[in-house]
Formats: C-alpha cells, sequence, structure tokens
C-alpha cells in the first residue's frame, strides 16, 4: 500500500514537472501575466489615481471589487467563529476565586455562593491563575502604542510605501492580543468589549460599502472614488486617492475588530469569562 | 566607508554564528536560549549599525531618517529580544523543567 501511495506521488509530482516546462521563461515580456492589464497598471497608475503605490492602486481601485469580498470573507470569518464558539447560556458550574486585597485572603466562592462585587477590595483571579512576571507586562505596556502607531503609519502610508489596510489591522489586532496575552483577557475585555470589537467587523465592512454606495449616488459607477471628487471638491484624480484611503481605513478596521474577536473566542473557548 | 560596514557586518555575523552553533551545541532548553537571546541581540545590532553606516554615505536629509528608522528597529529589538527570552524561559520553569547539570554532579 505504501509502494502504491509513493508511486502515485512521484507520478503527480511528475506530471507537475513535466508541466513547468510550458511555463514561459522567467521574467519573460510576451509572457500571457505582462501582457494584457500589467502594462496598463504600470504606466497609467499615476495619471489614474495619483497613487505612487501599484499595488494599492491595484487592489483597492482596479480590482476594489475583489477586495470589498475579501472583506466581506474575513468578516464572515470572525462571525463563524462567533457562531461556532460563542457559548451564551451562563454555566455557573465552576467556583470562582476571589482575592480580598485587604486581608490578602483568596476566597473560593463554590457553585451558587453569593459572588461579590468587583470592588477596590475584591479582585476576581482566574481559577487557573498563574501570577504574570512584571517584566512582561511592564514591557508589553511599554510597547502596545507604539505598536498601534506604527499600525496606523502602515493604514495611511499605504499609498507610498508597502502597508495597506490589512496589514495594519492585523498589527492592531496583535497589539490588542499581547495585551491580553501580557495581562489577562478581562483585562483586555474591559477596554474593548466583545460587542465593540464585533461592531467594528461590520463598521468597516459598511465603510468599504458606503464609500462605494457614495459614488454611486454621485453619479458614477459603484466603487468609482472619481465621483467623490464633488464633495471633496479636488479633481477626480486626487479624489481617486482619497477614495483608496477611505477603503483602506475601512479594511483596517473590520480586520482588527474579527482578529480581536476571534482571538476572544477561541482563548476562553466562546466563554470570554476566563482565558489566557 | 564600504571597508567599515563590511568589517562590523562580519562582527555581527560572527555572533549570530556563534548564537546558531550554541542552539545546536550547547546541551538543554536553559543554556540554548541563553546563546539564542543573547548572541541574536547583538548581532543585530552590529548588523543594523553597519546597514546604518551604509544607508548614511551622503548627509542628505533622507539617509539621514533612514538610517535614524534602523535605529530605531534596533531599539525596539533591544526591549522586546530579552523580553520574549525572558518569557521563554519563564514557561519552561513553570512547566518544571530542570536546569541540566553535569552527570555525577550532586543534585
Amino acid at each position: 500500500m505504501k509502494a502504491f501511495a509513493l508511486i502515485i506521488v512521484i507520478l503527480c509530482a511528475g506530471l507537475l514537472i513535466y508541466g513547468t516546462s510550458d511555463f514561459p521563461p522567467w521574467s519573460d515580456p510576451e509572457s500571457p501575466a505582462s501582457t494584457h492589464v500589467s502594462p496598463y497598471y504600470i504606466e497609467h497608475t499615476i495619471e489614474d489615481t495619483s497613487v505612487p503605490n501599484i499595488v494599492t492602486s491595484v487592489l483597492a481601485d482596479y480590482r476594489g471589487f475583489d477586495t470589498m469580498f475579501e472583506t466581506i470573507v474575513i468578516f464572515t470569518a470572525g462571525i463563524a467563529c462567533f457562531f461556532l464558539l460563542r457559548v451564551t447560556k451562563r454555566e455557573d458550574h465552576e467556583s470562582r476565586l476571589y482575592h480580598h486585597l485587604v486581608t490578602g485572603v483568596t476566597l473560593r466562592i463554590k457553585e451558587g455562593g453569593k459572588l461579590p462585587d468587583e470592588s477596590e477590595e475584591f479582585r476576581r483571579v482566574d481559577t487557573e491563575w498563574v501570577p504574570y512576571s512584571l517584566i512582561i507586562k511592564i514591557t508589553c505596556r511599554l510597547i502596545v502604542p507604539f505598536i498601534m502607531l506604527f499600525a496606523l503609519y502602515v493604514i495611511a502610508h499605504g499609498h507610498h510605501s508597502p502597508g495597506g489596510g490589512f496589514q495594519g489591522g492585523v498589527i492592531i489586532g496583535a497589539a490588542m492580543i499581547l495585551f491580553a496575552i501580557s495581562n489577562d483577557l478581562r483585562a483586555a475585555i474591559l477596554r474593548l468589549s466583545e460587542k465593540m470589537a464585533t461592531f467594528f467587523c461590520s463598521a468597516g465592512v459598511f465603510i468599504y460599502a458606503g464609500t462605494g454606495l457614495l459614488c454611486l449616488l454621485l453619479g458614477l459607477n459603484f466603487l468609482d472614488y472619481g465621483a467623490l471628487a464633488k464633495i471633496l471638491f479636488t479633481d477626480p484624480v486626487t479624489a481617486r486617492s482619497h477614495g483608496i484611503l477611505a477603503v483602506e481605513i475601512g479594511v483596517g478596521i473590520a480586520v482588527m475588530g474579527v482578529v480581536v474577536s476571534i482571538y476572544y473566542n477561541l482563548s476562553s473557548a466562546g466563554k470570554h469569562d476566563e482565558g489566557l | 566607508m564600504d571597508i567599515v560596514v563590511t568589517i562590523i557586518l562580519i562582527g555581527g555575523l560572527f555572533f549570530f554564528a556563534g548564537g546558531a552553533i550554541g542552539i545546536i551545541r550547547l546541551p538543554e532548553f536553559y543554556c540554548r536560549l541563553h546563546a539564542a537571546g543573547q548572541l541574536d541581540t547583538m548581532g543585530v545590532l552590529w548588523t543594523m549599525a553597519a546597514l546604518a553606516l551604509y544607508v548614511l554615505d551622503d548627509f542628505s536629509l533622507g539617509a539621514i531618517l533612514t538610517s535614524l528608522k534602523i535605529i530605531l528597529i534596533v531599539f525596539f529589538l533591544f526591549i522586546t529580544s530579552p523580553t520574549a527570552t525572558h518569557a521563554i524561559v519563564d514557561a519552561g520553569v513553570r512547566a518544571g523543567l530542570r536546569p541540566w547539570r553535569k552527570r555525577g554532579a550532586e543534585e
């Protein structure tokens, strides 16, 4: 059986390698990939959109529909994670630990017991609590703002340098996750609640589609940013550049929300109660 | 200038090579992390310093800004890299991994 599998693998590999002989040579100007639309993009990007970064203009302008549905795919992934993992029914089977700060006593309150409010005196402690190292906590607190600032730079500077909405959104989400890991899940949820994260997911997609719809209302095609010139008081070419920026911001917000909400669901097994 | 850059680059590669050899040759987890954490950080400092010098061939504003960015990379790496090593060591201690001892040495 093993030999049979090996024969199949070798046959497939041979077929694939034989197939590569039909490929055009490396960097062949006559190859199909670089004959039809690529030269147009390379030659006309600046005069069409005034965006120096060709990748961004292709992504958000020439192929805006593609990117919009990519954003929706990410949104769908976040929603699917929510539906698969989120436990809405409260299960208070587990006992909870509370730390009484005044006396330094840790209390275990069993199922059905009266839970004290989160206050200056009582602080909730995770059941499988590990005392986090102070060094990690402080370093993450030091680093997180810079990561977020860099993410904003990546989003806003996507026109001129490598970057854009997807990358910047993921960086902001990673900063949130770093904060959640270095402190605990409840501290992160206190700052960016689940509701807010889910809201960001849909708000990003809404900004993207809303920009397209605005173009439609102003008399041009869907996602034809030239129409925005009427409300931005600029020429159509600059308006395209601004339209790309608006769309990138939408993508960034959506990706950030999705990344954070997936992390919340995964790390706490859908309970959003205790977790990493 | 190019000669200086090359010398510093070779110095950085020396540290990187030391780190790689340490990861392979040292006996266990903590020693290997020691090699990886320390030597990689030092290697990054040297190679990045070489790059910052290399970019700075003319003292225009753009060149200075670029080399400033490279120095910023080194700065953040110096904060984060030891912390990452610390976190991994911490995890190892919590998982109950004992430090390595020479065979025959008293416990």
